[in-house]
């Protein structure tokens, strides 16, 4: 639908009707969900979470890799179903905190904070 | 051995889908713990529901689950006509009475299930449902020591206490803590000063790693809901401080909260926590969340 202007030469009190899509072309554009390191080493830095998995830790062979002493080799993991993403404790020596809580697994949503020694995350939905 | 604590539901009265209510959840009572290789589930609000699905994904072959009411409002049983391991033959749910002999929990299970309410009668369920009675308000499930005590709340309920292996977790929904304060006329008095609770009620709950208790209304909301069988989130704090609780999960959420209400509420809670000089742990209880203990 468009509002007609005075500009255009068209009359200020019609308005022309059309089909949305075939004026935008488009459907919803989408963005994968991400997890912005705030704090901690190699911040500031975003990993946009594309896999099924992906594990957060300080070994070399993991997605995520933070190079943190406070870090397990393979700390946590980011699961992925759907559009939501699971984040999961894997037995590490120092746990994980969701917004201060240490907690074994949780669902994120926005602006939820995970902490981990001294490596603090940000989780950003997709869209 | 750890034990795990899963909350699938931790709305109060009545559901609450929508985004206002997101990051806590809209899902009504319902908390699963796995200790000792037990199954034991708390309530069957409509939580209950979704942690059937999980359970027909974790254990397909059939699950063995041990179900505790802490009482029998809508908001605690509506989920379980939704409980898909209750429709496999293959599944083994037992029903926990407070009381022996009394088949009451069993009986409104079946109650909400007439064909009025539902289109499932309960006798078509394939799973064998079988009641237990607690003894002297204690039973064991495998190594696990469980315990009930009577609450404040309209038509009473029971808080319910686990223990293994020197973990404890307790849960304790539905009580009127407010009611069984020991100087009543503290709160107005001197609102910021510890507010003293039964001492068999502390001690039911002394040394827990978590408790899981209602904290539905704010301390200025409390006075005109009076009667109604929550309690001040404030109080349970106070609750928690004296019995060296490590951990507080305020849980039961009032419907009309959103989520940015709760944050609030637990902040104050916090906050009232280091004012009586305590180093409890207290937060939100929020669907979806696991914990290990």
């Amino acid at each position: 639908m468009i509002v007609s202007e005075d500009r255009f030469g068209f009359d200020s009190d019609s308005t022309l009707v059309g089909e949305p899509g075939a004026l935008t072309g488009w459907g919803p554009i989408r963005r994968p969900p991400r997890l912005e390191l705030l704090q901690g080493p190699g911040a500031p830095r975003a990993f946009d979470l594309l896999a099924d998995e992906m594990v957060i830790g300080r070994s070399s062979q993991v997605e995520i890799c933070i190079e943190s002493q406070l870090m397990s080799r393979r700390h946590a993991a980011l699961r992925r179903s759907g559009p939501d993403v699971r984040l999961v404790d894997l037995e590490s020596a120092n746990g994980v905190y969701l917004n201060g809580v240490r907690v074994h697994s949780a669902g994120l949503l926005e602006g939820d904070t995970i902490q981990i020694g001294d490596v603090l995350f940000v989780y950003r939905e997709g869209g | 051995m750890p034990a795990f604590v899963r909350f699938w539901g931790t709305r109060g009265s009545i559901p609450t889908p929508g985004h206002q209510t997101r990051r806590y959840g809209g899902n009504t009572s319902c908390v699963e713990l796995r200790m000792d290789g037990a199954l034991l589930v708390c309530d069957g609000g409509t939580g209950l529901r979704e942690l059937g699905l999980d359970l027909r994904r974790r254990m397909p072959e059939g699950v063995e689950a041990h179900l505790f009411f802490s009482h029998m409002h809508w908001d605690h049983i509506q989920g379980f006509p939704f409980f898909v391991p209750a429709y496999s033959p293959e599944s083994r749910l037992h029903v926990y009475e407070t009381t022996p002999g009394d088949d009451r929990v069993r009986r409104l299970l079946h109650g909400q299930m007439k064909s009025e309410y539902f289109p499932v009668s309960f006798s078509e369920l394939g799973a064998t449902i079988e009641a237990r009675y607690f003894s002297n308000r204690e039973l064991w499930v495998r190594g696990v020591r469980v315990r009930c005590f009577e609450q404040p709340h309209p038509g009473r309920s029971f808080a319910f206490s686990f223990e293994h292996e020197g973990k404890k977790i307790v849960y304790a929904t539905d009580s009127e803590l407010d009611s069984c304060v020991c100087d009543p006329l503290l709160r107005e008095r001197e609102p910021e000063a510890l507010r003293r609770l039964p001492a068999d009620l502390v001690r039911f709950i002394e040394g827990a790693d978590l408790l899981i208790a209602d904290g539905q209304y704010t301390d200025a909301e409390y006075p005109s809901k009076r009667g109604w069988g929550h309690a001040s989130a404030a109080t349970v704090v106070d609750l928690a401080v004296q019995a060296g609780v490590r951990q507080c999960a305020i849980f039961h959420h009032d419907p009309m909260h959103s989520d940015d209400v709760v944050e609030e509420k637990i902040q104050v809670c916090r906050a009232r926590a280091r004012t009586h000089g305590s180093e409890l742990v207290v937060f939100g209880a929020r669907e979806g969340v696991e914990l290990k203990l």
